[in-house]
Protein backbone atom coordinates (compact mmCIF):
# COMPACT_ATOMS: atom_id res chain seq x y z
CA UNK A 1 0.00 0.00 0.00
CA UNK A 2 1.41 3.37 -1.04
CA UNK A 3 -1.03 5.62 0.83
CA UNK A 4 0.98 5.88 4.08
CA UNK A 5 3.91 7.05 1.89
CA UNK A 6 1.84 9.85 0.36
CA UNK A 7 0.43 10.84 3.74
CA UNK A 8 4.02 11.04 4.98
CA UNK A 9 5.00 13.25 2.02
CA UNK A 10 2.08 15.60 2.69
CA UNK A 11 2.68 15.71 6.45
CA UNK A 12 6.42 16.28 6.10
CA UNK A 13 5.94 19.13 3.63
CA UNK A 14 3.33 20.76 5.89
CA UNK A 15 5.63 20.45 8.92
CA UNK A 16 8.53 21.85 6.90
CA UNK A 17 6.40 24.80 5.75
CA UNK A 18 5.42 25.59 9.37
CA UNK A 19 9.09 25.37 10.42
CA UNK A 20 10.09 27.57 7.46
CA UNK A 21 7.45 30.18 8.39
CA UNK A 22 8.71 30.19 11.98
CA UNK A 23 12.34 30.60 10.85
CA UNK A 24 11.54 33.01 8.00
CA UNK A 25 12.61 36.19 9.85
CA UNK A 26 16.12 34.77 10.43
CA UNK A 27 16.85 32.67 7.36
CA UNK A 28 17.87 33.50 3.80
CA UNK A 29 15.44 32.27 1.13
CA UNK A 30 18.01 29.84 -0.21
CA UNK A 31 18.40 28.22 3.23
CA UNK A 32 14.65 27.74 3.49
CA UNK A 33 14.95 25.89 0.19
CA UNK A 34 17.56 23.70 1.96
CA UNK A 35 15.02 22.86 4.69
CA UNK A 36 12.62 21.70 1.95
CA UNK A 37 15.40 19.71 0.35
CA UNK A 38 16.04 17.99 3.69
CA UNK A 39 12.33 17.12 3.85
CA UNK A 40 12.40 15.59 0.39
CA UNK A 41 15.48 13.54 1.32
CA UNK A 42 13.75 12.30 4.50
CA UNK A 43 10.68 11.24 2.49
CA UNK A 44 12.96 9.57 -0.07
CA UNK A 45 14.62 7.57 2.71
CA UNK A 46 11.27 5.96 3.51
CA UNK A 47 11.33 4.67 -0.06
CA UNK A 48 8.89 4.70 -2.96
CA UNK A 49 9.23 6.88 -6.02
CA UNK A 50 5.65 8.22 -5.99
CA UNK A 51 5.79 9.78 -2.52
CA UNK A 52 9.16 11.40 -3.39
CA UNK A 53 7.77 13.00 -6.53
CA UNK A 54 4.73 14.13 -4.53
CA UNK A 55 6.95 15.56 -1.79
CA UNK A 56 9.10 17.40 -4.35
CA UNK A 57 6.09 18.94 -6.10
CA UNK A 58 4.40 19.85 -2.81
CA UNK A 59 7.64 21.34 -1.47
CA UNK A 60 8.21 23.39 -4.60
CA UNK A 61 4.60 24.58 -4.59
CA UNK A 62 4.69 25.46 -0.87
CA UNK A 63 8.10 27.14 -1.19
CA UNK A 64 6.85 29.15 -4.11
CA UNK A 65 3.57 30.09 -2.47
CA UNK A 66 4.78 30.92 1.04
CA UNK A 67 8.30 32.21 0.53
CA UNK A 68 9.24 33.20 -3.04
CA UNK A 69 8.32 36.80 -3.82
CA UNK A 70 5.66 37.78 -4.68
CA UNK A 71 4.53 35.82 -1.57
CA UNK A 72 1.01 34.36 -1.45
CA UNK A 73 0.95 33.58 -5.18
CA UNK A 74 2.24 30.79 -7.42
CA UNK A 75 3.75 33.42 -9.69
CA UNK A 76 7.56 33.26 -10.05
CA UNK A 77 9.60 36.39 -10.85
CA UNK A 78 13.08 34.97 -11.02
CA UNK A 79 13.70 32.01 -13.43
CA UNK A 80 16.55 30.97 -11.02
CA UNK A 81 13.86 29.27 -8.90
CA UNK A 82 13.09 26.78 -11.67
CA UNK A 83 16.62 25.47 -11.15
CA UNK A 84 15.85 25.11 -7.41
CA UNK A 85 12.73 23.08 -8.30
CA UNK A 86 14.59 20.85 -10.69
CA UNK A 87 17.38 20.23 -8.16
CA UNK A 88 14.93 19.35 -5.42
CA UNK A 89 13.19 16.81 -7.66
CA UNK A 90 16.48 15.33 -8.87
CA UNK A 91 17.94 14.96 -5.36
CA UNK A 92 14.72 13.36 -4.14
CA UNK A 93 14.67 10.83 -7.00
CA UNK A 94 18.36 9.92 -6.60
CA UNK A 95 18.02 9.36 -2.84
CA UNK A 96 14.87 7.27 -3.29
CA UNK A 97 16.60 5.16 -5.95
CA UNK A 98 19.61 4.59 -3.66
CA UNK A 99 17.35 3.66 -0.76
CA UNK A 100 15.40 1.18 -2.89
CA UNK A 101 18.63 -0.44 -4.12
CA UNK A 102 20.00 -0.88 -0.61
CA UNK A 103 16.68 -2.27 0.59
CA UNK A 104 16.47 -4.78 -2.26
CA UNK A 105 20.00 -5.97 -1.51
CA UNK A 106 19.19 -6.46 2.20
CA UNK A 107 16.04 -8.39 1.30
CA UNK A 108 17.97 -10.63 -1.09
CA UNK A 109 20.48 -11.34 1.66
CA UNK A 110 17.74 -12.25 4.16
CA UNK A 111 16.20 -14.59 1.58
CA UNK A 112 19.56 -16.23 1.05
CA UNK A 113 19.87 -16.82 4.79
CA UNK A 114 16.40 -18.43 4.90
CA UNK A 115 17.29 -20.54 1.89
CA UNK A 116 20.46 -21.71 3.59
CA UNK A 117 18.49 -22.73 6.70
CA UNK A 118 15.87 -24.55 4.59
CA UNK A 119 18.71 -26.25 2.75
CA UNK A 120 20.30 -27.34 6.04
CA UNK A 121 17.03 -28.87 7.27
CA UNK A 122 16.43 -30.51 3.91
CA UNK A 123 19.90 -32.03 3.97
CA UNK A 124 19.35 -33.33 7.50
CA UNK A 125 16.03 -34.80 6.35
CA UNK A 126 17.61 -36.43 3.30
CA UNK A 127 20.51 -37.80 5.31
CA UNK A 128 18.21 -39.16 7.97
CA UNK A 129 15.59 -40.55 5.62
CA UNK A 130 18.04 -42.11 3.20
CA UNK A 131 19.95 -43.70 6.07
CA UNK A 132 16.73 -45.04 7.56
CA UNK A 133 15.46 -46.28 4.21
CA UNK A 134 18.63 -47.90 2.99
CA UNK A 135 18.77 -50.62 5.63
CA UNK A 136 15.21 -51.90 5.13
CA UNK A 137 15.62 -51.61 1.35
CA UNK A 138 18.78 -53.71 1.49
CA UNK A 139 16.97 -56.36 3.51
CA UNK A 140 13.95 -56.33 1.19
CA UNK A 141 16.05 -56.56 -1.98
CA UNK A 142 18.23 -59.32 -0.52
CA UNK A 143 15.49 -61.42 1.02
CA UNK A 144 13.04 -61.18 -1.88
CA UNK A 145 15.69 -61.93 -4.53
CA UNK A 146 16.84 -64.96 -2.50
CA UNK A 147 13.25 -66.17 -2.50
CA UNK A 148 12.74 -65.50 -6.21
CA UNK A 149 16.00 -67.07 -7.35
CA UNK A 150 16.57 -69.96 -4.97
CA UNK A 151 13.38 -70.29 -2.98
CA UNK A 152 12.63 -73.83 -4.09
CA UNK A 153 15.94 -75.08 -2.62
CA UNK A 154 15.12 -73.68 0.84
CA UNK A 155 13.16 -75.24 3.65
CA UNK A 156 9.65 -73.94 4.30
CA UNK A 157 10.89 -72.33 7.53
CA UNK A 158 13.69 -70.47 5.76
CA UNK A 159 11.31 -69.24 3.10
CA UNK A 160 8.84 -68.05 5.71
CA UNK A 161 11.58 -66.27 7.68
CA UNK A 162 12.75 -64.43 4.56
CA UNK A 163 9.23 -63.45 3.56
CA UNK A 164 8.53 -62.24 7.07
CA UNK A 165 11.64 -60.08 7.10
CA UNK A 166 10.49 -58.46 3.82
CA UNK A 167 7.11 -57.72 5.40
CA UNK A 168 8.62 -56.38 8.64
CA UNK A 169 11.09 -54.09 6.89
CA UNK A 170 8.43 -52.83 4.48
CA UNK A 171 6.24 -51.94 7.44
CA UNK A 172 9.12 -50.13 9.08
CA UNK A 173 9.72 -48.16 5.90
CA UNK A 174 6.11 -47.26 5.42
CA UNK A 175 5.97 -45.98 8.99
CA UNK A 176 8.98 -43.80 8.38
CA UNK A 177 7.45 -42.40 5.20
CA UNK A 178 4.19 -41.77 7.06
CA UNK A 179 6.14 -39.88 9.74
CA UNK A 180 7.92 -37.68 7.21
CA UNK A 181 4.59 -36.90 5.53
CA UNK A 182 2.95 -36.22 8.88
CA UNK A 183 5.74 -33.85 9.92
CA UNK A 184 5.34 -31.98 6.63
CA UNK A 185 1.58 -31.73 7.11
CA UNK A 186 1.98 -30.51 10.69
CA UNK A 187 4.51 -27.88 9.64
CA UNK A 188 2.45 -26.62 6.73
CA UNK A 189 -0.33 -25.66 9.12
CA UNK A 190 -2.74 -28.55 9.20
CA UNK A 191 -6.22 -27.75 10.48
CA UNK A 192 -7.17 -29.68 13.61
CA UNK A 193 -10.36 -31.73 13.47
CA UNK A 194 -11.37 -31.03 17.02
CA UNK A 195 -14.03 -33.06 18.72
CA UNK A 196 -14.97 -33.86 22.30
CA UNK A 197 -12.79 -36.89 22.94
CA UNK A 198 -12.26 -39.25 25.83
CA UNK A 199 -8.59 -39.64 26.66
CA UNK A 200 -9.46 -42.96 28.28
CA UNK A 201 -10.78 -44.23 24.92
CA UNK A 202 -7.75 -42.91 23.08
CA UNK A 203 -5.42 -44.55 25.59
CA UNK A 204 -7.22 -47.90 25.30
CA UNK A 205 -7.16 -47.69 21.51
CA UNK A 206 -3.45 -46.88 21.34
CA UNK A 207 -2.56 -49.69 23.75
CA UNK A 208 -4.55 -52.16 21.65
CA UNK A 209 -2.89 -50.94 18.45
CA UNK A 210 0.62 -51.09 19.92
CA UNK A 211 0.13 -54.39 21.71
CA UNK A 212 2.65 -56.33 19.58
CA UNK A 213 5.27 -53.64 19.99
CA UNK A 214 4.77 -53.26 23.72
CA UNK A 215 4.58 -57.00 24.31
CA UNK A 216 8.05 -57.12 25.91
CA UNK A 217 7.24 -54.35 28.36
CA UNK A 218 4.96 -54.17 31.37
CA UNK A 219 2.39 -51.52 30.57
CA UNK A 220 0.24 -49.92 33.24
CA UNK A 221 -2.74 -47.71 32.51
CA UNK A 222 -3.53 -45.20 35.24
CA UNK A 223 -6.32 -42.74 34.43
CA UNK A 224 -8.71 -41.17 36.93
CA UNK A 225 -12.31 -42.26 36.40
CA UNK A 226 -13.60 -38.67 36.30
CA UNK A 227 -11.18 -37.38 33.66
CA UNK A 228 -13.12 -34.75 31.69
CA UNK A 229 -13.55 -34.93 27.91
CA UNK A 230 -11.00 -32.90 25.94
CA UNK A 231 -11.72 -30.96 22.76
CA UNK A 232 -8.88 -32.32 20.64
CA UNK A 233 -8.08 -33.92 17.31
CA UNK A 234 -8.39 -37.48 18.58
CA UNK A 235 -6.39 -39.12 15.79
CA UNK A 236 -3.45 -36.74 16.34
CA UNK A 237 -3.47 -37.11 20.11
CA UNK A 238 -3.53 -40.88 19.64
CA UNK A 239 -0.52 -40.54 17.39
CA UNK A 240 1.36 -38.40 19.92
CA UNK A 241 0.65 -41.01 22.60
CA UNK A 242 1.73 -43.82 20.29
CA UNK A 243 5.02 -42.07 19.54
CA UNK A 244 5.72 -41.53 23.25
CA UNK A 245 4.94 -45.15 24.09
CA UNK A 246 7.05 -46.46 21.19
CA UNK A 247 9.84 -44.19 22.29
CA UNK A 248 9.67 -45.61 25.82
CA UNK A 249 9.63 -49.18 24.51
CA UNK A 250 12.53 -48.49 22.17
CA UNK A 251 14.83 -46.92 24.74
CA UNK A 252 14.30 -49.25 27.68
CA UNK A 253 15.21 -52.91 28.12
CA UNK A 254 12.49 -55.62 27.98
CA UNK A 255 10.41 -56.13 31.13
CA UNK A 256 10.68 -52.42 31.99
CA UNK A 257 7.56 -50.92 33.52
CA UNK A 258 5.92 -48.25 31.35
CA UNK A 259 3.09 -46.28 32.88
CA UNK A 260 0.53 -44.24 30.93
CA UNK A 261 -1.00 -41.71 33.27
CA UNK A 262 -3.25 -38.65 33.09
CA UNK A 263 -4.18 -36.13 35.78
CA UNK A 264 -5.53 -32.63 36.25
CA UNK A 265 -3.09 -29.95 37.34
CA UNK A 266 -3.38 -26.17 37.33
CA UNK A 267 -6.34 -25.98 34.93
CA UNK A 268 -4.77 -28.40 32.45
CA UNK A 269 -4.99 -32.08 31.64
CA UNK A 270 -1.54 -33.62 31.86
CA UNK A 271 -0.83 -36.86 30.01
CA UNK A 272 2.33 -38.63 31.07
CA UNK A 273 4.25 -41.61 29.70
CA UNK A 274 6.69 -42.77 32.34
CA UNK A 275 9.25 -45.49 32.09
CA UNK A 276 11.34 -46.99 34.83
CA UNK A 277 14.28 -47.67 32.52
CA UNK A 278 17.90 -46.52 32.72
CA UNK A 279 16.99 -42.84 32.31
CA UNK A 280 18.40 -40.17 30.02
CA UNK A 281 22.05 -39.17 29.87
CA UNK A 282 23.17 -35.80 31.25
CA UNK A 283 22.26 -32.78 29.19
CA UNK A 284 19.50 -30.52 28.03
CA UNK A 285 16.13 -32.26 27.74
CA UNK A 286 14.52 -29.71 25.43
CA UNK A 287 16.63 -30.73 22.43
CA UNK A 288 15.05 -34.21 22.51
CA UNK A 289 12.06 -32.72 20.72
CA UNK A 290 14.08 -31.26 17.85
CA UNK A 291 13.88 -32.81 14.41
CA UNK A 292 16.42 -35.47 13.41
CA UNK A 293 17.89 -35.67 16.86
CA UNK A 294 18.88 -39.27 16.48
CA UNK A 295 18.55 -41.76 19.26
CA UNK A 296 20.48 -45.01 19.20
CA UNK A 297 17.93 -46.69 16.94
CA UNK A 298 16.69 -45.72 13.52
CA UNK A 299 13.40 -43.98 13.13
CA UNK A 300 13.80 -42.06 16.36
CA UNK A 301 14.51 -38.75 14.65
CA UNK A 302 10.95 -37.62 14.05
CA UNK A 303 8.68 -39.20 16.65
CA UNK A 304 9.20 -36.66 19.42
CA UNK A 305 9.28 -33.72 16.99
CA UNK A 306 5.86 -34.85 15.72
CA UNK A 307 4.58 -35.06 19.31
CA UNK A 308 5.75 -31.54 19.97
CA UNK A 309 4.12 -30.18 16.81
CA UNK A 310 0.82 -31.93 17.66
CA UNK A 311 0.79 -30.68 21.26
CA UNK A 312 1.67 -27.12 20.25
CA UNK A 313 -1.14 -27.09 17.66
CA UNK A 314 -3.48 -27.92 20.54
CA UNK A 315 -2.15 -25.04 22.64
CA UNK A 316 -0.41 -27.37 25.09
CA UNK A 317 3.14 -27.87 26.37
CA UNK A 318 5.39 -30.90 26.13
CA UNK A 319 8.45 -31.68 28.20
CA UNK A 320 10.67 -34.45 29.50
CA UNK A 321 11.63 -35.04 33.11
CA UNK A 322 14.14 -37.28 34.83
CA UNK A 323 12.22 -39.25 37.42
CA UNK A 324 13.79 -39.27 40.88
CA UNK A 325 15.87 -42.39 41.26
CA UNK A 326 15.46 -44.01 37.89
CA UNK A 327 13.50 -43.53 34.68
CA UNK A 328 12.09 -40.83 32.47
CA UNK A 329 8.74 -39.13 32.05
CA UNK A 330 7.51 -37.53 28.83
CA UNK A 331 4.55 -35.32 29.61
CA UNK A 332 2.24 -33.07 27.69
CA UNK A 333 -0.55 -30.79 28.76
CA UNK A 334 -3.83 -29.94 27.07
CA UNK A 335 -6.00 -26.95 27.95
CA UNK A 336 -8.98 -27.90 30.09
CA UNK A 337 -12.37 -26.88 28.72
CA UNK A 338 -15.86 -27.59 30.01
CA UNK A 339 -17.68 -29.99 27.72
CA UNK A 340 -21.31 -29.23 26.91
CA UNK A 341 -23.85 -31.05 29.07
CA UNK A 342 -25.42 -34.29 27.89
CA UNK A 343 -29.18 -34.11 28.47
CA UNK A 344 -30.60 -36.55 31.00
CA UNK A 345 -32.10 -39.53 29.30
CA UNK A 346 -35.74 -38.76 30.01
CA UNK A 347 -35.33 -35.53 28.01
CA UNK A 348 -33.66 -37.13 25.01
CA UNK A 349 -35.65 -38.23 21.98
CA UNK B 1 -20.77 -72.12 -2.44
CA UNK B 2 -17.59 -70.12 -3.01
CA UNK B 3 -18.10 -66.47 -2.16
CA UNK B 4 -17.35 -64.05 -5.00
CA UNK B 5 -15.32 -60.95 -4.24
CA UNK B 6 -15.27 -57.91 -6.52
CA UNK B 7 -11.93 -56.15 -6.46
CA UNK B 8 -11.98 -52.56 -7.79
CA UNK B 9 -8.33 -51.50 -7.88
CA UNK B 10 -6.25 -49.78 -10.56
CA UNK B 11 -2.75 -50.91 -9.50
CA UNK B 12 -1.99 -54.20 -11.30
CA UNK B 13 0.63 -55.24 -8.71
CA UNK B 14 -1.83 -54.87 -5.87
CA UNK B 15 -4.49 -56.77 -7.83
CA UNK B 16 -1.91 -59.50 -8.45
CA UNK B 17 -1.11 -60.25 -4.83
CA UNK B 18 -4.73 -59.87 -3.75
CA UNK B 19 -5.79 -62.29 -6.50
CA UNK B 20 -3.23 -64.84 -5.23
CA UNK B 21 -4.03 -64.51 -1.57
CA UNK B 22 -7.83 -64.28 -1.93
CA UNK B 23 -7.72 -67.17 -4.41
CA UNK B 24 -5.64 -69.24 -1.97
CA UNK B 25 -8.39 -68.73 0.61
CA UNK B 26 -10.89 -70.19 -1.84
CA UNK B 27 -12.65 -67.00 -2.92
CA UNK B 28 -13.61 -66.32 -6.54
CA UNK B 29 -12.17 -62.93 -7.52
CA UNK B 30 -13.61 -60.56 -10.13
CA UNK B 31 -11.19 -57.73 -10.96
CA UNK B 32 -12.09 -54.25 -12.19
CA UNK B 33 -9.36 -51.75 -13.03
CA UNK B 34 -11.51 -48.61 -12.67
CA UNK B 35 -14.67 -47.18 -11.18
CA UNK B 36 -16.88 -47.42 -14.25
CA UNK B 37 -16.00 -51.09 -14.80
CA UNK B 38 -16.36 -51.77 -11.07
CA UNK B 39 -19.88 -50.35 -10.93
CA UNK B 40 -20.88 -52.49 -13.94
CA UNK B 41 -19.21 -55.65 -12.59
CA UNK B 42 -20.99 -55.20 -9.27
CA UNK B 43 -24.33 -55.41 -11.12
CA UNK B 44 -23.26 -58.20 -13.45
CA UNK B 45 -21.50 -60.59 -11.06
CA UNK B 46 -23.58 -59.89 -7.94
CA UNK B 47 -20.54 -60.46 -5.66
CA UNK B 48 -20.84 -61.30 -1.97
CA UNK B 49 -18.35 -58.58 -1.09
CA UNK B 50 -16.73 -55.62 -2.82
CA UNK B 51 -13.21 -54.36 -2.09
CA UNK B 52 -12.91 -50.82 -3.42
CA UNK B 53 -9.76 -48.72 -3.69
CA UNK B 54 -10.48 -45.05 -2.98
CA UNK B 55 -7.95 -43.61 -5.44
CA UNK B 56 -9.26 -44.78 -8.82
CA UNK B 57 -8.25 -43.20 -12.14
CA UNK B 58 -11.69 -42.34 -13.50
CA UNK B 59 -13.81 -41.44 -10.51
CA UNK B 60 -13.48 -41.51 -6.76
CA UNK B 61 -13.99 -44.83 -4.99
CA UNK B 62 -16.58 -43.11 -2.79
CA UNK B 63 -18.70 -42.67 -5.93
CA UNK B 64 -18.46 -46.43 -6.65
CA UNK B 65 -19.67 -47.10 -3.11
CA UNK B 66 -22.61 -44.72 -3.54
CA UNK B 67 -23.65 -46.33 -6.81
CA UNK B 68 -23.47 -49.87 -5.39
CA UNK B 69 -25.41 -48.76 -2.29
CA UNK B 70 -28.24 -47.49 -4.49
CA UNK B 71 -29.29 -51.08 -5.12
CA UNK B 72 -27.30 -53.49 -2.95
CA UNK B 73 -26.55 -54.04 0.75
CA UNK B 74 -23.45 -56.15 -0.08
CA UNK B 75 -20.58 -55.57 2.37
CA UNK B 76 -18.03 -53.10 1.01
CA UNK B 77 -14.43 -52.91 2.19
CA UNK B 78 -12.39 -49.82 1.36
CA UNK B 79 -8.68 -49.79 0.55
CA UNK B 80 -7.28 -46.38 1.31
CA UNK B 81 -3.77 -45.05 0.80
CA UNK B 82 -4.72 -41.80 2.44
CA UNK B 83 -3.67 -41.46 6.02
CA UNK B 84 -6.24 -38.79 6.81
CA UNK B 85 -9.21 -39.99 8.78
CA UNK B 86 -11.50 -37.75 6.78
CA UNK B 87 -11.47 -39.81 3.56
CA UNK B 88 -12.17 -42.99 5.52
CA UNK B 89 -15.12 -41.33 7.21
CA UNK B 90 -16.43 -40.07 3.87
CA UNK B 91 -16.30 -43.60 2.44
CA UNK B 92 -17.94 -45.10 5.53
CA UNK B 93 -20.68 -42.49 5.55
CA UNK B 94 -21.27 -43.22 1.85
CA UNK B 95 -22.04 -46.82 2.80
CA UNK B 96 -18.73 -48.70 3.11
CA UNK B 97 -18.61 -51.12 6.04
CA UNK B 98 -14.93 -51.15 6.89
CA UNK B 99 -11.53 -50.02 5.69
CA UNK B 100 -7.95 -51.20 5.43
CA UNK B 101 -5.20 -48.61 5.11
CA UNK B 102 -2.46 -49.17 2.54
CA UNK B 103 0.12 -50.55 3.02
CA UNK B 104 -1.48 -53.53 4.75
CA UNK B 105 -0.54 -57.10 5.50
CA UNK B 106 -2.66 -59.75 3.82
CA UNK B 107 -3.47 -61.22 7.24
CA UNK B 108 -5.20 -58.00 8.25
CA UNK B 109 -7.13 -57.82 4.99
CA UNK B 110 -8.28 -61.45 5.14
CA UNK B 111 -9.51 -60.96 8.71
CA UNK B 112 -11.56 -57.96 7.53
CA UNK B 113 -12.87 -59.92 4.53
CA UNK B 114 -14.01 -62.79 6.76
CA UNK B 115 -15.69 -60.39 9.21
CA UNK B 116 -17.41 -58.54 6.37
CA UNK B 117 -18.69 -61.75 4.75
CA UNK B 118 -20.03 -62.95 8.10
CA UNK B 119 -21.69 -59.59 8.57
CA UNK B 120 -23.26 -59.85 5.12
CA UNK B 121 -24.61 -63.32 5.90
CA UNK B 122 -25.82 -62.35 9.36
CA UNK B 123 -27.66 -59.12 8.61
CA UNK B 124 -30.51 -61.14 7.12
CA UNK B 125 -30.86 -63.51 10.06
CA UNK B 126 -29.00 -62.66 13.26
CA UNK B 127 -30.97 -61.26 16.14
CA UNK B 128 -28.92 -62.80 18.91
CA UNK B 129 -25.31 -62.03 19.69
CA UNK B 130 -22.83 -63.69 21.99
CA UNK B 131 -19.84 -61.65 23.06
CA UNK B 132 -17.94 -63.81 25.52
CA UNK B 133 -20.01 -63.63 28.70
CA UNK B 134 -22.41 -61.09 27.15
CA UNK B 135 -25.59 -62.10 25.34
CA UNK B 136 -27.70 -59.62 23.46
CA UNK B 137 -31.16 -60.35 22.07
CA UNK B 138 -31.96 -57.57 19.64
CA UNK B 139 -35.59 -58.60 19.21
CA UNK B 140 -36.51 -59.01 22.86
CA UNK B 141 -34.28 -56.02 23.66
CA UNK B 142 -32.49 -57.70 26.54
CA UNK B 143 -28.81 -58.04 27.37
CA UNK B 144 -27.26 -60.33 29.93
CA UNK B 145 -23.83 -60.79 31.46
CA UNK B 146 -22.97 -64.29 32.70
CA UNK B 147 -26.66 -65.18 32.56
CA UNK B 148 -27.80 -62.28 34.73
CA UNK B 149 -29.84 -59.60 33.01
CA UNK B 150 -28.07 -56.25 32.59
CA UNK B 151 -30.33 -53.27 32.78
CA UNK B 152 -29.73 -50.97 29.82
CA UNK B 153 -31.48 -47.62 29.36
CA UNK B 154 -33.35 -47.17 26.05
CA UNK B 155 -30.55 -45.04 24.59
CA UNK B 156 -27.86 -47.48 25.71
CA UNK B 157 -29.79 -50.27 24.07
CA UNK B 158 -30.33 -48.37 20.82
CA UNK B 159 -26.60 -47.60 20.70
CA UNK B 160 -25.66 -51.21 21.35
CA UNK B 161 -28.20 -52.44 18.81
CA UNK B 162 -26.85 -50.09 16.16
CA UNK B 163 -23.31 -51.38 16.72
CA UNK B 164 -24.59 -54.96 16.84
CA UNK B 165 -26.30 -54.63 13.46
CA UNK B 166 -22.84 -53.85 12.05
CA UNK B 167 -20.96 -56.33 14.17
CA UNK B 168 -17.28 -56.51 13.31
CA UNK B 169 -17.61 -53.38 11.16
CA UNK B 170 -16.87 -49.73 11.88
CA UNK B 171 -19.80 -47.42 12.52
CA UNK B 172 -18.99 -43.72 12.24
CA UNK B 173 -19.84 -41.13 14.87
CA UNK B 174 -22.31 -39.54 12.46
CA UNK B 175 -24.09 -42.83 11.76
CA UNK B 176 -24.43 -43.65 15.45
CA UNK B 177 -25.55 -40.16 16.46
CA UNK B 178 -28.07 -39.93 13.62
CA UNK B 179 -29.51 -43.34 14.33
CA UNK B 180 -29.67 -43.06 18.11
CA UNK B 181 -30.30 -39.35 18.77
CA UNK B 182 -31.55 -38.15 15.38
CA UNK B 183 -30.01 -36.03 12.60
CA UNK B 184 -30.00 -32.80 14.64
CA UNK B 185 -27.40 -34.37 16.94
CA UNK B 186 -25.11 -35.69 14.18
CA UNK B 187 -22.15 -33.65 15.51
CA UNK B 188 -22.65 -34.16 19.26
CA UNK B 189 -19.79 -36.62 19.75
CA UNK B 190 -19.74 -35.94 23.50
CA UNK B 191 -23.06 -37.87 23.76
CA UNK B 192 -21.28 -40.91 22.36
CA UNK B 193 -18.34 -40.60 24.75
CA UNK B 194 -20.66 -40.55 27.74
CA UNK B 195 -22.91 -43.40 26.64
CA UNK B 196 -20.09 -45.64 25.37
CA UNK B 197 -18.48 -45.27 28.77
CA UNK B 198 -21.72 -46.34 30.45
CA UNK B 199 -22.11 -49.31 28.11
CA UNK B 200 -18.55 -50.47 28.76
CA UNK B 201 -19.03 -50.18 32.48
CA UNK B 202 -22.07 -52.44 32.23
CA UNK B 203 -20.77 -54.98 29.72
CA UNK B 204 -16.96 -55.10 29.77
CA UNK B 205 -14.91 -56.98 32.35
CA UNK B 206 -12.21 -54.28 32.17
CA UNK B 207 -13.95 -51.09 30.93
CA UNK B 208 -10.58 -49.26 30.74
CA UNK B 209 -9.29 -51.76 28.17
CA UNK B 210 -12.44 -53.03 26.43
CA UNK B 211 -12.52 -56.27 24.46
CA UNK B 212 -15.81 -55.84 22.60
CA UNK B 213 -16.75 -52.17 22.41
CA UNK B 214 -13.72 -50.79 20.58
CA UNK B 215 -12.85 -47.20 19.73
CA UNK B 216 -11.72 -46.29 16.22
CA UNK B 217 -10.21 -42.95 17.18
CA UNK B 218 -11.34 -40.09 14.97
CA UNK B 219 -13.71 -42.37 13.02
CA UNK B 220 -16.24 -44.16 15.22
CA UNK B 221 -16.75 -47.41 17.10
CA UNK B 222 -16.68 -51.12 16.37
CA UNK B 223 -18.36 -53.96 18.21
CA UNK B 224 -16.41 -57.20 17.85
CA UNK B 225 -17.18 -60.71 19.02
Amino acid sequence: MKWPGYAWALGATAACTLAGLALFPWLELVNIAMVYLLTVVLVALRGGRGPVVAASILSVAAYNFFFVPPRGTFHVDDPQYFVTFAMMLAVGLIVSWLTDTVRARARAQAELAIQAETERIRNALLASVSHDLRTPLAVIAGASSSLAEGGERMSADERRALAQSVFREAQEMSELVAKVLQMTRLESGLVLERDWCSLAEIAASVLRRLKPRLADHLVMLDLPDNLPLARVDGALIEQALANLLENAARHTPPRTLVRLRAYLEGGEIVVSVEDFGPGLPEGDLEHLFEKFRHGQRRGAGLGLAICRAIVHLHGGRIWAERLPGVGTAFRFSLPLETPPAVPAEALAK
Amino acid sequence: MTPTILLVEDEPQIRQFLRSSLGAEGYRVVESPNGRRGTLDAGMHKPDLAIVDLGLPDFDGVEVIRRIREWSPMPILVLSARIQERSKIEALDAGADDYVTKPFGVGELLARVRAALRHGARSSSGIELNLGPVRIDLEKRVASLDGAEVHLTPIEFRLLACLARHIGMVVTHRQLLTEVWGPTHAADTHYLRVYMKQLREKLETDPAQPKYLLTETGVGYRLVD
